[in-house]
């Protein structure tokens, strides 16, 4: 599951993907293919958790 | 006088050579021990060594000698379903139903063609007839930065050719597809396997597309897919440009159809002419070097609450994602293309760290 996660300044900073025991930190940049990925993702109609801290 | 036989030419004063002019042809050895001044010569064919002069870095491919293997170390994976599985470095596979091929850096353990010491191998895990819309195949995709030299999408647009070692259990007609990053711009391109598990030297030359989009920056500039299997819809007549992508030809060998059935691809160069030069070797530091800008590994010791600042050894294609296990965590802070910073929320421990920036 996605969870969006703020920066340490405030503001949104990178999306957290928990998968099989890892956690991968996705940075909000449109040429990251993770970031491709989430972006489908949320364009199915998913929903990320609410944003927490790192 | 339309020819003279003679062993040494100089000038009329005997101190040097002599001043050739309107000379078109030269049969035979052509030795020169001194100074060769060439002036007006716009051609030169037929040359498919570089002795000397700045060629280097001509092949596009990286780790096209198979010798990077950072995820898995040599390890045996097997096909995800309908998902893109990056194996060795730079090299990925699809297949739309799972488990249907593995594939391995040095799989079988042949002897690879002389002078490598590598090759990716794929073995079939069942006898698979694939529907219509299935895909089976592995890709190398190069970024956009690397080349735009060769002008595809203009007027200018560049030859390229494309070679590289196969070795095959089955024989007959074997091929892929090469394409831009929309997936709309298309050449299938076919090769022989004439002889079962004897490695063939195989050479394709590619007319540059003067047509559509090809990317020049850190997005895909050219993708290339060779075909495992691949259902009919999605395979399309070979030798030609067109706005549908096919992973190969028409009517070809089908190596997920047969339980067992390998396929072994090493040296793989794409280059701009149409001449293939032999394989550049590049040194090993540069290879893992140019992989390591798309996807590296680190390990690293973070004692309890500790905050630590690691700096990528190579400057990363995107900003990447990072991933790892147990209690270290990005400090809040995105990573960049040079750099990410972690923290110890836990204990203390020594953390595997997998920085992901691929195409």
């Amino acid at each position: 599951m996605y969870q969006e996660v703020n920066h340490v300044g405030g503001g949104r900073g990178m999306v957290k993907l928990l998968k099989n025991g890892l956690t991968t930190f996705i940075p909000f940049d449109p040429a990251n293919t993770d970031y491709q990925k989430y972006l489908a993702w949320i364009a199915e109609g998913n929903e990320p958790l609410p944003a927490d801290e790192s | 006088m339309s020819q003279i036989n003679v062993n040494t030419i100089t000038n009329r004063d005997k101190t040097g050579g002599p001043n050739l002019v309107g000379i078109t042809t030269v049969s035979g050895n052509f030795n020169v021990t001194d100074n060769f001044n060439v002036t007006g010569v716009s051609t030169i064919s037929g040359l498919t060594y570089p002795t000397a002069g700045p060629l280097s870095n001509r092949n596009k491919i990286i780790n096209g000698d198979m010798r990077i293997d950072q995820r898995n170390a040599g390890a045996s994976v097997t096909n995800p379903a309908a998902s893109a599985l990056y194996t060795i470095d730079r090299w990925w596979i699809y297949g739309t139903s799972a488990t249907k091929f593995s594939c391995q850096q040095n799989a079988g353990s042949v002897t690879p063609p002389t002078g490598f010491t590598h090759y990716l191998g794929f073995t079939s895990s069942a006898a698979t007839a694939p529907a219509s819309s299935d895909i089976y195949t592995f890709s190398h995709k190069v970024e956009g930065f690397n080349t735009s030299d060769f002008g595809w999408g203009t007027a200018n647009a560049k030859t390229l050719t494309l070679s590289f070692w196969a070795r095959s259990s089955l024989t007959g007609t074997f091929g892929g597809g090469l394409g831009n990053s929309a997936g709309n711009r298309n050449y299938v391109f076919s090769f022989t396997i004439s002889v079962a598990n004897t490695w063939e030297y195989k050479t394709i030359t590619i007319p540059g597309d003067t047509s559509g989009t090809w990317l020049s920056d850190s997005g895909v500039g050219i993708q290339i897919y060779w075909d495992l299997g691949s259902g009919s819809s999605q395979k399309g007549t070979a030798g030609s440009w067109g706005s549908s992508f096919y992973y190969g030809p028409t009517g070809g060998t089908n190596l997920v159809g047969t339980n067992g059935a390998t396929f072994y691809i090493t040296g793989v160069q794409l280059e701009a002419g149409s001449v293939a030069t032999p394989f550049e070797h590049r040194s090993y530091g540069q290879e893992l070097s140019l992989c390591q800008r798309y996807y590296l590994q680190i390990v690293t010791f973070l004692s309890a609450t500790t905050n630590f600042t690691a700096l990528w050894p190579s400057t990363m294609r995107a900003a990447p994602a990072v991933t790892s296990s147990g209690t270290i965590f990005l400090a809040g802070v995105t990573p960049t293309t040079t750099a990410g910073w972690f923290r110890d929320t836990g204990s203390g421990a020594v953390y595997n760290v997998y920085v992901n920036a691929e195409l």
